[in-house]
């Protein structure tokens, strides 16, 4: 079962810049689609790679549906050599996202995030028009019926929900 | 697979025939903690039905 409120948190208190993208920031913007997974974008610079893998060391992270047994270990040249992880975690699934599709990297998107309170934890969260183009960019035939949601969801939206203030 | 870009319009708006209106206006109600909650209590939810599942499963071998 993915913990949702305590990978967020665990997250935020270790200091770690990222971005709420994926089906969390979709329920946050409203949608009614249940997700099962975190993905968050990160910045790859090496104070916050350092702290990633700080962040997770007690996790035991490992590449989700993966054979069990692999060499793999959740390090800074593990991180740096790679880009997205697919995780799986003793608090769920986590997605790690050096990219996305149509958005680039963390640095690309921060304006295009605003800060929300999701569990007590303030985080940054990919906006709705954003995450719209960013699963349009991706072009999977999955993220379809997600995508029609999504734009009726922001449609028929009164008006966006302020931003929380980062005090 | 990726879909061009061009295309996508199109398959989207037939989508869109088939969504829920009511669960999108519940959603918009609803605050982001309220969202959040519901999340996680879904997840605890799926996590039970599976348990569940598992259980029926060892008991009928």
């Amino acid at each position: 079962m993915t913990q949702f409120a305590e990978i967020l948190r665990l997250l935020t208190k270790a200091g770690i810049e990222f971005i709420v993208v994926g089906g969390v920031a979709a329920t946050a913007h409203g949608s009614p689609r249940a997700t099962t997974d975190v993905d968050v974008l990160y910045a790859r610079n090496r104070g916050n790679l350092d702290r990633l893998v700080a962040a997770l060391a007690g996790l035991e992270p490992y590449l989700r549906g993966a054979p069990p047994g692999l060499p793999f270990k959740f390090d800074y040249e593990t991180v740096k050599a790679g880009l997205n992880f697919t995780l799986i975690t003793n608090l769920g699934a986590l997605n790690l996202l050096g990219e996305i599709a149509g958005g680039g990297k963390y640095e690309d998107l921060l304006t295009q995030s605003d800060f929300s309170d999701l569990y007590g934890s303030l985080c940054r969260v990919l906006n709705l028009d954003m995450l719209i183009w960013t699963k349009r960019a991706a072009g999977r035939p999955k993220d379809f019926e997600a995508i029609a949601e999504l734009e009726l969801l922001r449609d028929r939206s009164p008006s966006p929900t302020p931003p929380a203030s980062k005090s | 697979m990726e879909v061009d870009m061009n295309s996508i319009d199109e398959i989207i708006e037939i989508y869109k025939r088939d969504v829920d209106i009511t669960m999108i206006d519940e959603g918009l109600k609803r605050t982001v903690e309220e969202r959040m909650r519901v999340l996680a209590e879904f997840e605890q939810f799926r996590e039970e039905l599976q348990k569940g599942m598992e259980r029926a499963r060892d008991a009928v071998r």
